[in-house]
């Protein structure tokens, strides 16, 4: 298969993905995590029907890196708001530490079946262990939005998932951009790992002011794509050069943009309706990359990192029932509502297995993909469940609420939010 | 390329930028020295961010002082291209190809977009004569000059003369060829209306077609004059009728498709002008098509055979301006600074003739076609520019013919370079004092030449 026809495939995923985006008829189709553009790569890869062979995906990878950092940024612009409003700081603490928690238990119980299986040793051990931590700690938010949107569930618990979901992307980001400041072969050779991790950082921020100052003055559509592309290709591009996380660096930049910029609200719903469109291919070429044969004994990786996490999840769950006295009816299995595991950490295990080829990268990867399969089996079914003991959902038609991306923000001052288009948004209908 | 229309842009606003730039390039800077030795698809990605920003920066500041953007997008390129800080290197200049094919594409569909049929008929006597008069008055003027520097030359100066008449012809049809991109550019920027905006437009893009006829042409002449083998063969015409005939039926085609598509559906253009850009433009090659001419039959037919040219058009003005900024700065990036140091006494010589019987010709054909004022003092101003399509033909030539190839490909990169350089400038100037640019800049100055409003009673 050709580049070119590989490419114009690519297009028509995304352009599926724009539609999707586009419609009011969102609740109706797709799954929370992008699940199924996942099983479409595997199907499409070497592994089944070899449409989309790894070597052409391989020339693409530099493409699909930015991509995945520059779903970063969306992640990072988007951060402190769910939906129509801000993400309390608790509750986001909160968040961030359980899925730290969950992060920890499966690179624990990977890192000792590693050794119990001797199959690696040294810095790939750590990267497999830690690897799959940090992509399988994330809760998605798309699986909460979901159960809202699709059983209409409102409540002091949703909005306490949901603003736990949203601060949960934070581990699994930085923690990419640690693992990339510890690998062996960095470019950086002069650079200690904090030195490293500082560059990360200090990367983003950077380029964050300077998008922050460029569009500070006023707020041009034309001009804002090309400043806001312009510094996120740029910081993607040289992180990735110098072999640390493009990931992590524009997930600050993005973090930078929605703290400093008094345009963030702009600025984020210009560039959230390029999410689908960039996510459904980079989840397509991620499943294709998906490596069966990665190393031996990958089903029991599986099964360890899998089990370690919903023990894990379970804990959350009980901590939660603790800390929340709303999450008391719902019982330890809400914390299995929130194993849901999104495209995002499947980008980020790309990244990883992209940045990292060998053994431990291609188990990453596999690990992410089964565990966004798992995720998606008993996630939004627990999570309504749960949210159900809570007494939190209601008839979604007596309802009807708007799809929360599509919904204005109500802390929104600015009257001509409607107008401003990304490039997958329409042109004004001729006279 | 957008028009970066709106409100003035204060000396605040300057100095931040200024700020951004050398903040860009030190950025950088510092990571290709940190990592010298990678060049690697990443770099790349990098590339086209430095270039994007930085070529966005450098145009607004040389607004200030009445540059056009393409200036900056190039000058953005040449500094932090492989010859001055090696920000972007050779290899990385040459995988961003794909943006090149990209911009090209969109650039031939806007610019048969651009072309009504009511706006051409207004012009249809000046195009007549200019086409006459600019393609052989120039093209003999200039084969006679690289004649006369053609001991200088060289890879010409001991060919003998039949040889080198067969290559003056060359350099001559060489030299006919303008840069629609260039004249997109600038307008776009400009946003300039009235006849100089008008004529500048159809008459490059047509020169286009007149060109790739003339060249085929000429090769067949100059094959056996400078090779000393073989003869006239109609079968260069007849693979020339074929892709003609081929480029403008795929075109119509493409055209009618696509104006069904934008009133039918018209969502998700960008990714509908991608799939055009990078998946039909490899495709019409494959099958001997020429990919410029066929996006512009389909941009003409969108434009004046269905109703939907202006979402065509606008569509492209939104999307197509970051792509072309990357556009622009890699050809700056791939502007050959030491040929250009080697080469600039001939090249320089040439240019300057080139523009002079240019304006001659304009001139007279202006006056055979009696011409409005405007156009007679400005038409000549945009087909100063010349940039990938020139630089194509002279591939061409190189590879059709091996012995003075090399040679002849230089000084075109060397003469080009120049023109590229110069050619916007000079078409900026025009349309500023023919009255016709309505970018920010004009409009400060028209504010500032304002009369006051009345006091307030």
């Amino acid at each position: 298969m050709s580049g070119v026809a590989v490419l114009l495939g690519l297009l028509i995923v995304a352009y599926v993905g724009s539609m999707l985006v586009g419609g009011r008829t969102i609740r109706g189709f797709g799954l929370p995590s992008g699940a199924e553009y996942l099983v479409l790569g595997v199907v499409v890869g070497p592994n089944v029907l070899g449409i989309l062979p790894r070597s052409m995906v391989r020339s693409f990878e530099p493409i699909f890196v930015c991509a995945a950092a520059w779903l970063a940024l969306i992640v990072g612009l988007s951060y402190f708001v769910v939906g129509h409003r801000r993400v309390k700081l608790g509750r986001a603490l909160v968040g961030i530490l359980l899925a730290a928690l969950v992060g920890a238990a499966v690179a624990a119980a990977l890192w000792f079946a590693l050794g119990k299986l001797n199959l690696l040793a040294g810095y790939p051990r750590l990267e497999l262990a830690l690897g799959a931590g940090f992509v399988g700690c994330e809760t998605t938010r798309h699986t909460v939005r979901w159960v809202v949107e699709r059983h209409g569930a409102s409540g002091p618990l949703s909005d306490w998932l949901a603003d736990m979901a949203r601060s949960s992307a934070l581990v699994p980001v930085l923690g990419l951009g640690v693992l990339f400041a510890l690998a062996p072969d960095s470019p950086l050779t002069a650079f200690t790992i904090q030195a490293r991790l500082g560059t990360t950082a200090g990367l983003g921020v950077l380029m964050g002011l300077v998008a922050v100052v460029l569009l500070g003055r006023e707020f041009r559509r034309d001009e804002s794509w090309g400043i806001l592309l312009g510094t996120s290709v740029l910081a993607a591009g040289i992180a990735a050069r110098v072999g640390l996380a493009a990931v992590a660096t524009l997930f600050v930049m993005g973090l930078t943009i929605a703290v400093v910029s008094p345009h963030r609200l702009d600025i984020k719903m210009m560039v959230q309706p390029t999410e689908k469109p960039v996510l459904l291919p980079v989840v397509l070429v991620a499943g294709a990359c998906v490596d069966f044969t990665a190393m031996p004994k990958i089903w029991l990786l599986v099964a360890v990192a899998l089990g370690a996490r919903l023990l894990a999840e379970l804990v959350r769950g009980v901590f939660l029932i603790a800390l929340l006295p709303a999450a008391r009816p719902a019982g330890p299995s809400i914390g299995i509502g929130m194993a849901s595991t999104g495209a995002i950490s499947l980008a980020l295990a790309f990244t990883l297995h992209v940045r990292l080829p060998g053994p431990a990268g291609n188990a990453v990867l596999v690990l992410a993909a089964a565990g966004i399969l798992l995720g998606e089996l008993i996630g939004p079914a627990m999570l309504r469940r749960s949210l159900e003991r809570a007494g939190e959902t209601h008839a979604v038609d007596a309802i009807e609420p708007a799809p929360l991306s599509l919904a204005r923000p109500a802390f929104s001052h600015h009257a001509g939010d409607d107008e401003h288009q990304s490039p997958f948004s329409e042109p004004p209908r001729s006279s | 390329m957008s028009g970066h229309g709106g409100a003035p842009k204060g000396i605040g606003t300057r100095l931040v930028q200024a700020i951004a730039l050398v903040v860009t390039f030190a950025t950088l800077y510092a990571a290709t020295r940190l990592t010298p030795e990678i060049e690697n698809e990443l770099g790349t990605v990098a590339a086209i961010g430095f270039l994007l920003l930085a070529g966005t920066l450098m145009s607004e500041l040389l607004e200030t002082i009445g540059l056009p953007h393409l200036s900056g997008y190039l000058l953005a390129g040449i500094v932090g291209g492989p010859h001055l800080l090696h920000l972007v290197d050779h290899h990385t200049v040459d995988r961003l190809t794909p943006v090149n094919t990209l911009a090209l594409s969109l650039i031939a569909l806007g610019g048969g977009a651009e072309l009504r049929v009511d706006t051409l008929r207004q012009v249809a006597k000046s195009l007549r004569y200019a086409t006459i008069v600019q393609s052989s008055f120039v093209m003999v003027v200039m084969a006679g000059v690289f004649i006369a520097v053609s001991p200088y030359l060289p890879f010409v100066a001991n060919i003998g003369v039949v040889p080198l008449v067969g290559t003056a012809l060359l350099w001559g049809v060489l030299s006919i060829s303008r840069s629609p991109s260039a004249c997109m550019g600038i307008l776009a920027q400009t946003r300039a209306k009235g006849p100089v905006a008008t004529f500048s437009l159809a008459f490059i893009m047509l020169s286009d077609v007149v060109v790739v006829l003339l060249l085929a042409v000429a090769m067949m002449i100059a094959r056996p004059m400078i090779t000393g083998v073989g003869g006239f063969s109609m079968r260069d015409v007849e693979a020339l009728g074929h892709e003609l005939v081929g480029s403008i039926a795929f075109g119509t085609t493409l055209g009618l498709v696509l104006a069904a598509y934008l009133r039918l559906v018209g969502k998700q253009l960008l990714l509908v002008l991608l799939a055009i850009g990078f998946g039909l433009s490899d495709f019409l090659r494959y099958v001997h098509v020429d990919p410029t001419l066929a996006f512009l039959t389909a941009g003409f037919v969108v434009q004046n055979l269905t109703a939907q040219g202006p979402k065509l058009v606008h569509a492209i003005e939104q999307r197509g301006g970051m792509v072309f900024v990357v556009f622009f700065a890699t050809a700056g990036a791939h502007l050959n600074l030491p040929l250009l140091k080697q080469l600039w006494p001939f090249a320089l010589t040439l240019c300057g003739m080139r523009a002079f019987s240019t304006w001659i010709a304009a001139r007279m054909a202006s006056r055979w076609a009696d011409d409005v004022p405007m156009l007679k003092r400005w038409s000549w101003s945009s087909l100063v520019s010349q940039a990938g399509f020139a630089l194509g033909l002279s591939q061409v030539i190189a590879r059709a013919f091996p012995t003075i190839g090399d040679g002849f490909r230089d000084l075109a990169i060397a003469a080009v370079a120049i023109n590229e350089m110069i050619g916007p400038i000079l078409f900026k100037l025009a349309l500023d004092r023919a009255g016709e640019a309505h970018d920010e800049a004009t409009q400060v100055q028209r504010t500032s030449l304002a009369p006051p409003p009345p006091a307030e009673v």
